[in-house]
């Protein structure tokens, strides 16, 4: 019995091991850490959602990774910009006459007032699209032309512009054959109150939309796309295939962000990143994204894998930063809160946690942006001695017993002395923040201020600091290159929400409404500047450094546009070459 | 047989005192930990040696460091404290706490107690009162009332009831095994932080179900056996019989299962540490070094060391298990 | 000792009935704790289909209430807006006897019942599926392999303590590496496997699951060598311990050494008498293996990329997917107490006089 059984293994060993695959002309195979849970257009919880989604469905405008601009996709050109008074925005946009639906129908001005108006339906999980696009406020048709339409939008940011093409439109036929949705206006469904009555058209338009199940079953509804969703199986694998006709084929020259190259993109899903490194070695997916830095920096180590392997590395719009909670009596003071900021060694933290691959900043702005980022700041650095003379200028006193040192300080006459002590939280499991956390305990200790880590797990980590439970948390801000609205992580009024600092001043208030609002780059590179210096000053957060975002893939992979920005890579215009041959 | 009797007792009195003089070496290390004169503190990072292996070229780490670049030497010696004082701790108070639910449960199952109406009385109207439900003063003079009953008439009054401790017992560990450490922690998560006493409350509570079972199910067997019957027919009282007679032999399982909890201990530390309700990450431990290795896997110094010292401190507490205890019931 | 005879008849159905409708009970108790416990804590807003302000540097147009009406509207498309259970108990002001206030029947928990009555177990709140869909399609990648596991870890367990029970030269190295490899944690060893015997750079002789789809099954099959091969050898140490420690002590008792006495050879008092004695003592720890099937192995799903019960939990509880989390708890818990009740029957096997 046990020989058979082992007879049985060794035959399942030998044929499995025998199936040799050839590599060209097959698939190209991606790497996720995780499954994108569900694939709804209008919900999108994860990066690996967002990125299948846009393999299915397209926008009127997208980022092209080559000049990391947003160029047009399914608009033929970037839109006309009109204000009007001094509050709106008028942006029209001309859809892609040769754009059309699997099917052959023609995407219309109607099927982009379709999406907008289902965005807004209530009993949807539009939450979070509500919230972003509640600024276009209406959509005006072009009697003449059914392609040509015009966005109003409250407001008159530039950043206004490119995000009001940033949303998958979807097929109106699809959805709302009937087109129940065409009396509503925009506007009214946009200021319609949570607890107004059903509306039962509304209420059948959702229960429909829910029927179709597209977060399972995302091909139910055509899409101007280039891909279809073939196979997917949970946590485990994801097959796209390239549809045959596609109407952006016929587009010469093609442009950039139509591209689609793979005849089948795989998207395979391994959360552990040793066995994602041993995936790729193998050969069974061919593209690592986001590689984090110590598998990256083994990847490049081995003789084997570099032959095999091409290594791309960017800087990316994540940063690293720690912030202070500002409404602690013991942190409310900048002086303390600039002691404290000359604690961290960023460079030190660079070199140890991203291999030096990331770059230190002065402020939130990334350093590549040459024209926005303040480059007469000096960097922050460790320096104890500025520390203490800060501390001391604050009103704290060092003070010696026999078995320790502490900082105490005197708030009011006739109140028990204050002493500096600071919990320090961030996310558990990740090594980074807690070699970050360890170093500033380290430097803190040795003048005699105690330090108290806590890692905190995901979930209450976030709860624990929307309760301001902390005096100093480490933490990620993901940026882009596009938009500069600090409003929800600095100003006084998210106190509560997003500014976790408890941070605001009506200087620094008025500063961060008025750069989304300036007319000119350079009125803005201005604005840009000033609220970095002002930043430096109050040190509501200590800017530690923009992260790497490492890339691995095949050899025999090309265009790849590896990026700074998310996911970091161009799937769809991925092409294989045949290798090229080293002569010695 | 009888020739080799002598060796084979040498070579048990040699094993005895190297299983012994492990203990004694981690519980020495633990006490004059701060006394050793180490190259590198404690949950001290070296920025310049992270995750170096042990003995690198250009660094004094003999042991190598751990991703965060502290230094596994100190880590490790510190770290006894933590294993002393923490883990063998919660093992021996779970253990304890195990054997006492598990022998009581598996002795008198579910009939074999039972309790007089005043006193079950009393338990009532103290649990209605802690509650603060409607009526909460009635409900402690209720209470007054039969605790008094309970202390003055004592075994004279009238129906006593069973209190169905097999039942309560089981469903303990059920629930406790089956609900997750994660649901647990997100209830308590309001009641942070945890101090080391704390923490030492929350491995015992999730430790004790195992030890639990396997005396429980140790003690069906043993209450079957004659010697048990013979004492009880001699009109031994019930606890004495329990005390002296049944639990000893319940507990021989715990004599390979003690030793082998430690690990699984070890390894629960990690996991709450990572919840954020364990031993914050400045403090030491074996536990959360050996964690470290999950984002450097090719690291073996950090499987070796913590793992090593582990391994023999578990056999150390397995060798004197099996030399000692009561012997086979005759 | 006489373990053939002596088996009373026993009023078996009414017995039957007693148990059943008392595990009936635990499951319900067991879920009942498990929902109020888990929904204690607030909601993420990865729960509820939101990126965090503070991850994301927000786009041009958000403005500061936007998100808190996001949440409010979110929580109410997913009922969690209504009081939790029957009664609560609000903050008492100051100046104020805390008490209990009634919600009546709109409350979370008796939704949450009525559905479960019928038969249903909710949708997840990541992706709106069936939780019932979620927990069968993690089960069928789940069960065979942990089946398979549990199985094997028994026989492994049961020849190496009967073959330790011998005494043989290789008893004490084999009880070192036994403790040894109690005390690597179960990652440890399952990246140790990984490393050596399915990378190009040490042996390649395995393949590994992200190389399978469902058509090609014998790759499949020869993928999940590893990890049965990682879960057989995390489980069989403290079984193999525990049973030669026992059948030790059995074969210490009377009735072996006097079987030994007429002549018997070890292997047959083993097989014959002690090692059936020895496994009542072990029961708990053989019967905890079948919850651990249901449940599934984190560590090892994870590691070896398999969409399992595990790492479906693991994520249900990190990011709070409470329909997800409650249903498959819901579920290991149910097969524990079938285990126990297992364990109850299986001790009476073994020893009748166990009443």
């Amino acid at each position: 019995m046990v020989k058979l059984l082992l007879v049985s293994l060794l035959i399942v060993l030998l044929v499995s091991c025998s199936k040799r695959r050839t590599v060209e002309g097959q698939p190209v195979r991606i790497l996720w850490t995780r499954d994108p849970e569900s694939l709804d257009p209008l919900v999108t919880p994860n990066q690996s959602a967002i990125d299948a989604n846009n393999l299915l469905h397209l926008c009127l405008l997208s980022v092209d990774y080559s000049t990391k601009r947003y160029a047009p996709a399914l608009a033929d050109s970037l839109p006309k910009v009109q204000f009007a008074g001094d509050s709106l925005t008028l942006v029209t946009y001309h859809l892609r006459p040769t754009a059309t639906w699997d099917g052959g129908r023609p995407v219309l001005a109607r099927d982009v007032a379709f999406t907008l108006k289902l965005m807004q339906v209530p009993g949807l999980p539009n939450e979070a699209n509500k919230a972003q696009f509640g600024f276009i406020r209406d959509i005006r048709f072009d009697p003449t032309d059914p392609r040509r339409f015009t966005l109003v939008c409250n407001g008159q940011a530039p950043g206004l512009v490119q995000e009001s093409g940033d949303f998958l439109i979807l097929p109106e036929a699809a959805l709302d054959p009937k087109g129940s949705l065409r009396p509503y206006q925009l506007g009214a469904l946009n200021d319609r109150a949570a607890t107004a009555p059903a509306d039962s058209i509304l209420v059948k338009l959702a229960r429909r939309y829910a029927r179709a199940n597209l977060a399972l079953y995302p091909g139910r509804i055509p899409g101007s796309g280039p891909y279809q969703l073939v196979r997917w199986d949970k946590d485990h694998l994801l097959r796209f295939q390239r549809k045959p006709h596609w109407w952006a084929d016929a587009l010469r020259p093609a442009p950039p962000v139509l591209e689609a190259q793979p005849s089948e993109l795989d998207f395979v899903i391994i959360p552990n990143e040793a066995s994602a490194a041993l995936a790729l070695r193998r050969g069974s997916v061919n593209v690592y994204p986001q590689v984090p830095v110590r598998e990256f920096r083994r990847l490049q180590a081995s003789a084997a894998a570099r032959q095999q392997l091409a290594f791309y590395t960017s800087l990316s719009y994540d940063l690293v930063y720690a912030g202070f909670n500002t409404r602690r009596p013991a942190l409310s003071n900048r002086l303390t809160r600039q002691a404290l900021g000359f604690l961290f060694d960023p460079k030190a933290l660079l070199l140890a946690t991203q291999a030096g691959l990331g770059q230190c900043t002065v402020g939130l702005v990334h350093p590549t942006d040459t024209r926005n980022y303040a480059d007469s700041l000096p960097p922050l650095a460790l320096d104890p001695a500025r520390a203490v003379a800060l501390l001391r200028q604050a009103g704290w006193h060092r003070e010696s017993t026999a078995s320790d040192t502490f900082w105490t300080r005197q708030l009011a006459p006739k109140t028990p002395p204050q002493r500096l002590t600071l919990l320090v939280r961030y996310r558990a499991g990740e090594t980074a923040f807690e070699t970050i956390g360890l170093q500033f305990r380290a430097a803190a200790a040795r003048l005699g201020i105690a330090v108290e880590l806590r890692p905190t797990e995901n979930a209450s980590f976030s709860s624990a600091l929307q309760a301001g439970d902390f005096d100093v948390y480490l933490r990620l801000l993901k940026g882009n290159p596009f938009y500069f609205n600090f409003a929800p992580i600095l100003h006084s009024k998210t106190v509560g929400a997003g500014n976790l600092t408890g941070f605001g001043t009506p200087a620094s208030d008025r500063l961060i409404e008025a750069i989304p609002l300036a007319n000119t780059l350079d009125s803005r590179a201005r604005l840009l500047r000033k609220f970095q210096r002002l930043m430096r000053e109050e040190m509501p957060l200590v800017p530690l450094f923009f992260r790497p975002n490492c890339l691995a893939a095949d050899r025999r992979l090309v265009h790849l546009y590896p990026g700074g920005l998310k996911p970091g890579y161009a799937a769809a215009a991925i092409k294989w070459t045949t290798p090229v041959v080293a002569v010695p | 047989m009888k020739a080799s009797a002598p060796i084979g007792i040498a070579r048990a009195r040699g094993g005895r005192a190297l299983a012994l003089g492990w203990l004694a070496a981690v519980a020495a290390l633990a006490a004059l930990g701060p006394l050793l004169p180490l190259a590198y503190a404690p949950a001290q990072p070296d920025l310049a040696h992270l995750a170096t292996p042990p003995l690198a070229a250009g660094s004094a780490h003999w042991l190598g460091t751990d991703p965060s670049g502290r230094d596994v030497l100190a880590e490790m010696i510190f770290g006894a404290r933590t294993a002393v004082g923490i883990s063998l701790g919660a093992a021996v108070l779970a253990t304890a706490l195990g054997a006492l639910l598990g022998g009581a449960a598996g002795f008198w199952r579910n009939h074999g107690w039972r309790v007089p109406w005043p006193a079950w009385a009393a338990a009532l109207g103290a649990g209605w009162w802690a509650l603060a439900l409607p009526g909460a003063p009635a409900a402690l003079v209720g209470a007054g009332l039969g605790l008094a009953g309970t202390l003055l008439g004592g075994p004279r009054w009238g129906r006593r009831w069973p209190v169905p401790l097999d039942a309560g017992v089981l469903g303990a560990t059920a629930l406790l095994g089956a609900v997750p450490r994660l649901v647990l922690v997100v209830a308590l998560a309001g009641t942070l932080p945890l101090t080391p006493g704390g923490l030492l409350a929350v491995l015992v509570l999730t430790a004790w179900p195992g030890p639990a079972r396997l005396v429980r199910a140790a003690m069906l067997r043993v209450t079957a056996q004659p010697f048990v019957a013979a004492a009880r027919a001699l009109g031994l009282p019930a606890g004495r019989v329990w005390w002296r007679q049944a639990l000893p032999h319940a507990c021989l399982p715990l004599r390979t299962a003690f030793p082998l909890s430690l690990a699984s201990l070890l390894a629960l530390e990690s996991t709450l540490s990572f919840l954020g309700i364990g031993l914050p990450p400045e403090v030491p431990s074996w536990g959360h070094l050996l964690g470290t290795a999950r984002t450097e896997p090719t690291a073996w110094w950090l499987v070796a060391a913590p793992g090593g010292a582990l391994l023999f401190t578990i056999l150390a507490l397995q060798y004197l298990g099996r030399a000692r205890g009561p012997g086979p019931a005759k | 000792m006489d373990h053939a005879g002596g088996r009373r008849p026993v009023a078996v159905g009414n017995g039957i009935f007693r148990r059943a409708g008392r595990a009936a009970l635990a499951v319900w108790a067991l879920a009942s704790l498990l929902f109020l416990l888990s929904r204690w804590a607030p909601t993420s807003d990865a729960a509820l289909g939101l990126t965090e302000p503070t991850e994301m540097q927000a786009t041009a147009a958000e403005t500061p209430g936007a998100h808190q009406l996001a949440q409010r509207a979110a929580r109410q498309r997913l009922g969690l807006d209504v009081p939790l259970f029957y009664f609560s108990r609000p903050v008492a002001g100051p100046g104020q006897r805390p008490g209990w206030h009634w919600n009546g029947p709109r409350n979370q928990y008796h939704r949450w019942l009525g559905a479960l009555l019928r038969g249903d177990l909710g949708t997840s709140f990541r992706d709106g599926q069936p939780v019932a869909a979620r927990l069968a399609t993690a089960l069928l990648y789940t069960l065979p392999l942990t089946g398979t596991a549990a199985v094997l870890a028994l026989a492994v367990a049961l020849a190496l303590a009967a073959g330790l029970a011998r005494g043989p030269w290789w008893r004490r190295p084999a009880l070192a590496a036994l403790a040894g490899l109690q005390a690597l944690p179960l990652f440890v060893l399952a990246t140790g496997l990984l490393l050596l015997l399915a990378n190009p750079d040490a042996l390649n002789w395995f393949p590994t699951y992200e190389q399978a789809g469902a058509e090609d099954g014998l790759v499949a099959l020869g993928a999940c060598l590893l990890p049965l091969a990682c879960l057989v050898l995390g489980a069989v140490p403290e079984l193999a311990l525990q049973l030669e420690a026992s059948l030790a002590h059995e074969m210490r008792a009377d009735y072996a050494v006097t079987a030994r006495a007429k002549g018997l050879s070890v292997r047959r008092v083993v097989r014959r008498h002690a090692l059936r004695n020895a496994l009542l003592p072990v029961l708990p720890l053989v019967v905890d293996l079948l919850p651990a099937l249901v449940a599934g192995a984190v560590v090892v799903e994870t590691i070896f990329s398999l969409p399992g019960m595990g790492r479906l939990l693991a994520e249900a509880a990190a990011t709070r997917d409470y329909p997800v989390l409650v249903g498959g708890v819901l579920l290991v818990g149910a097969a524990r107490l079938l285990a126990l009740l297992l364990a109850d029957a299986g001790a009476r096997w073994l020893d009748p006089r166990v009443s």
